[in-house]
């Protein structure tokens, strides 16, 4: 499998006035050609900012560094260009194109005063060589594809005029524009009921199906994740601090972080059992600690945790995890 | 720290143990604690017009007392032997066309001018703050009689008012305060109803109103006190309004009396010179548009300051 | 259970808004709660469980009289809350509180932690001195597990999960046999909402308080109710014993929305058989005529367009469904 986004290294740091926030460090991570990777964290712990960098899409106060970006094997890392214009030109032919988002909520990114239909066609306009009229019909279709009943009526409405489910539909319409290889779902269904979560759920897992396109998923929802993606990255206080397949993730986890969110989420289908809360608040990035971010809410760390922050460990091809509990069952073993 | 760079196989056992749970700190809060107040402060500061305007202010205060204090002048001890004398060493300012010392009555209008704007937006700012939080909190039916009584007041022209207020009590500074004070609160109203309205849907609001609390402390412990940072802004651009009114008053000969000076006055009277010794109209002039700059520029210090959205 | 004391009643209930509908549609009802009727127990947490806009929070807010109902009648200990006035009406105040579901909006952001905590107490003139009230705040502090030095701390400076608690503390001061919790944990992250889940169990646990526990699906509820309501387009669908609720689903709604909750678990997750429900909620200004939830379901019948079905006990539950009648 061909990889179609390579990151290695990347931070990324905002200056503020209390002082400098870490919101990435030195996150390293691949997305394979025709898979869903599934990014889980909490709020604050990195996972939207390392994929907006990814977009281009962060402020231009961000201090990013990064030792290799590549998509589709062409080098996007911002750090390579010197030049802003260029950079921006690169970004420009590729976003929205190559590489689409879906927000999360979706009235921040649809323009209110604009018709739905001109809001569809905008992108497919800026990348093709397409008439007005072919646009005009591709949106048609795509409207069709993503289940928004009579689209000859509703593509000349406004997005006041949509529930927010339909509205989320729309969304992921225009990402679809132009067919793209990757397309980055930040919380997509966070803003959603059940019912409708589950509809949009369905809908992007047909869409890369019938697309074959990549498709990062940013959430905090374990079940979510479960029921969609085939990787899954685990991000706190701005690491990835585990990834594995879908099964290496909630069969064998191996960071005492990932285990904790696991023993922490209800299971519908199992009878009751306790909940068992991670204890404390999530640490400030902007004094991360020198050691691993979870020491202190973490049942098993020990004085090295505090000092230093792991090594990844390789447990299997596709399964690391990053956490001095490797080093100590080996010294165990010994 | 050696930790940090030391192979992994040769970090000692013993950092291998256990923390105990009193070694970490899970509820952790990573923010130095600041006041609402150092924090607006913090903001000011950074705005370096705003703090030169408010040391302007400072300074005029200061002035305004001191300088008729230790004079050998006053404000109206005339020297018919020194009549429109340039500024020198010993008027400083210079004199005016009855040989009066113009710094003395320059500082002694400054404490009639500031002393009217301040006392004005202070009763402006009581009267609308109540009535517009009345209004807002309260709503409905009652908002609309009490609002629209307020326009029927605004929509009166306020020479009007000044006119009347003239007849009855007389030209003082208490009528000048009066004539301003009629109509002058309404913009505060308008803007503390707003404020209200939107902040009493906040859940800290419905909060309060769960646990019991009476109309009275909802308004004036929650809404009010978070409506504080416009309140205050608005607060400070009325006081420029003030002195301009009153300065303008006292121009058109309807303010406080002779020959008690406020910088109207002054104004007025240097304008008959105004061929001949134009600097005479300077100073006035130059004391009610520094002063109103200074203050529209706190306004706008204060405004960034106290504004959540800006930081 | 059943022998245990009825705190809340609530008796055909419903809460409706005047809205203006436009230009020349003139002045529109919205059914935000229409017919409601349900029993809280002493010591028990009843989950009420809908989508938005389903009227389940206008329900809660109309219960502490937020929100005037439009007919019906509210009895708390047997005593028709909208006639309460002066010192009844302060003690039912006492009683009863409310969490809120923004922790972000529901802590006046003027005041330290200190203050919020004591404004109950001084509201009510409760624990005399300062300093007894001083030290009924830390020691509610420590109850959420916080620390007594954050007193003097403003809420900004703390996390979601953190205000959460705090605002639990606030409620705690009154000592109230029951409280409504609108949405508590929904814009918490997940490593937080069980702490508060457990926060809130083990305060019932230790004071028999009554919870009213809104939430907009099924999947953390199950962990503090004892019984669970399903809620739509103004109309409860389903109540019974949360065991049973989770274990056979009877109204084609509550079967939906039991489905959609996805599962934590890759292979399960992957081949679950979901329910489609199609559509989504109708709005309420002008609701079906027959069964709210006929233009979704998946059953429906002829009747269910033409008539409403009523809430009715089938065995261990009541449910309002035609399909279950015969």
């Amino acid at each position: 499998m061909d990889k179609i986004i390579d990151v290695e290294k990347l931070s990324v740091t905002f200056p503020t006035e209390q002082g400098r926030v870490q919101a990435v460090r030195d996150v390293s991570f691949h997305v394979n050609e025709g898979e869903i990777l599934g990014i889980v964290g909490e709020s604050g712990s990195g996972k939207s900012v390392s994929m907006y960098s990814l977009m281009g899409l962060l402020p231009g106060t961000a201090e990013i560094s990064c030792e290799r970006m590549e998509f589709e094997g062409k080098d996007i890392n911002v750090c390579h260009f010197p030049d802003g214009k260029e950079y921006a030109a690169v970004m420009e032919g590729i976003r929205g194109n190559r590489m689409a988002m879906i927000f999360q909520d979706p009235m921040t990114f649809l323009n209110p005063t604009m018709k739905i239909g001109r809001q569809i066609c905008e992108p497919i306009l800026n990348h093709t060589g397409l008439s007005k009229e072919e646009a005009r019909n591709k949106a048609l279709e795509l409207m069709a594809m993503v289940g928004i009943p009579s689209p000859e009526t509703r593509i000349d409405q406004y997005p006041f005029e949509f529930s927010g489910g339909m509205r989320q539909r729309i969304i992921i319409a225009i990402a679809l524009a132009n067919q793209p290889r990757l397309i980055i779902a930040d919380e997509p269904t966070t803003a959603l009921d059940v019912t409708i979560q589950a509809q949009v759920l369905e809908l992007i897992k047909y869409v890369k199906d019938t697309m074959n396109s990549s498709v990062i998923l940013i959430t905090h929802d374990l079940g979510v994740v479960a029921s969609l993606c085939d990787r899954i990255n685990i991000m706190y206080g701005g690491k990835i601090v585990e990834t594995g397949t879908d099964r290496e993730i909630f069969y064998e986890p191996n960071h005492p972080y990932t285990k904790g969110l696991l023993s922490c989420i209800c299971n519908p289908e199992e009878d009751d059992r306790e909940l068992t809360p991670i204890p404390g608040s999530p640490p400030d990035l902007l004094m991360p600690p020198a050691g691993c971010p979870f020491v202190d809410r973490c049942g098993e760390a020990m004085k090295i945790c505090k000092l230093r922050m792991p090594e990844a460990e390789t447990l299997s091809p596709t399964h690391r995890s990053m956490c001095w509990l490797n080093e100590w069952k080996k010294r165990q073993e010994k | 720290m050696t930790e940090q760079q030391i192979p992994v196989d040769r970090i000692p056992d013993e950092l291998f143990q256990k923390l105990d749970d009193s070694e970490k700190n899970n509820e952790f809060l990573a923010m130095e604690s600041k006041t609402y107040v150092q924090d607006a402060w913090n903001h000011f500061k950074k705005n370096k017009l705003a703090l030169i305007s408010l040391l302007f202010l400072a300074v005029m205060v200061v002035l305004a007392i001191i300088v008729p204090m230790v004079s050998p002048y006053t404000y109206d001890g005339q020297d018919l032997s020194l009549r429109n004398a340039m500024p020198g060493l010993d008027h400083l300012l210079g004199t005016d066309k009855f040989g009066r010392d113009i710094l003395v009555r320059l500082m002694y209008g400054a404490r009639i001018s500031l002393s009217v704007g301040f006392a004005a937006a202070v009763i402006n700012l009581c009267i609308g703050v109540v009535y517009g939080g009345i209004c807002g909190y309260f709503g409905g039916k009652l908002d609309m009689v009490l609002m629209r009584i307020a326009d029927i007041i605004y929509s009166i022209p306020s020479m009007l008012y000044v006119i009347m207020v003239m007849l009855i009590f007389g030209s003082n500074i208490f009528s000048v305060l009066l004539a301003i004070s009629v109509s002058g609160w309404i913009g505060m109203a308008r803007q503390v109803r707003t404020q209200v309205m939107s902040l009493k849907e906040r859940e800290y609001a419905q909060a309060a109103r769960v646990m019991g609390a009476s109309h009275k402390r909802i308004l004036f412990q929650h809404l009010i006190v978070n409506s504080m940072g416009p309140i205050i802004v608005n607060t400070t651009l009325m006081v420029p309004e003030a002195i301009f009114t009153e300065a303008f008053l006292a121009f058109v000969g309807v303010g406080i009396s002779i020959p008690q000076s406020s910088w109207g006055t002054m104004a007025n009277e240097a304008r008959s010179l105004i061929q001949t010794y134009p600097i005479q109209m300077l100073w006035p002039v130059l004391a009610i548009s520094l002063t109103m700059l200074s203050l529209n520029f706190i306004g706008d210090g204060l405004n960034e300051a106290l504004d959540p959205r800006k930081h | 259970m059943d022998q245990q004391k009825v705190l809340v009643a609530l008796e055909d209930v419903s809460t409706y808004f005047t809205v203006s509908g436009g230009m020349l549609r003139g002045k529109r009802t919205v059914k935000a709660v229409d017919g409601v009727s349900l029993e809280i127990r002493e010591g028990e947490t009843l989950g009420l469980v809908g989508e938005s806009g389903c009227g389940k929070s206008t329900l809660g807010r109309t219960i502490v009289r937020l929100n005037e109902p439009t007919a019906g009648r509210i009895l708390f200990e047997g005593k028709d809350v909208t006639e309460l006035k002066g010192e009844a009406l302060a003690q039912f105040r006492r009683e009863t509180q409310m969490i809120f579901q923004d922790p972000y909006a529901s802590l006046d952001p003027r005041m330290t932690i200190g203050e919020i905590i004591r404004e109950p107490m001084v509201i009510h003139g409760l624990y005399g001195t300062e300093k007894q009230r001083e030290e009924k705040v830390v020691e509610l502090l420590q109850t959420v597990g916080l620390k007594p030095d954050h007193i003097r701390r403003y809420p900004h400076e703390f996390s979601g999960g953190q205000r959460q608690r705090i605002s639990i503390a606030r409620t705690l001061a009154l000592q109230p046999k029951f409280i409504i919790c609108d949405e508590p944990i929904s814009a918490l992250d997940v490593s937080i909402q069980a702490q508060i889940i457990n926060i809130l169990k083990r305060i019932q646990r230790e004071t028999g308080i009554a919870y009213l526990f809104i939430a907009h699906d099924l999947s953390m509820v199950k962990h503090i109710s004892h019984r669970i309501a399903v809620m739509y387009l103004g109309h409860i669908v389903e109540v019974g014993e949360s065991d049973t609720i989770y274990r056979t689903p009877m109204h084609p709604y509550t079967k939906a929305l039991l489905s959609a909750i996805p599962i934590p678990d890759p292979i399960r997750g992957k081949n679950r058989h979901r329910i489609p429900l199609g559509g989504e909620i109708p709005s309420p200004i002008d609701p079906p005529a027959g069964c709210p939830f006929c233009t979704r379901c998946p059953d429906a019948e002829e009747r269910c367009f033409t008539q409403r079905p009523q809430l009715s006990q089938r065995g261990d539950r009541a449910v309002a469904c035609f399909a279950l009648e015969e």
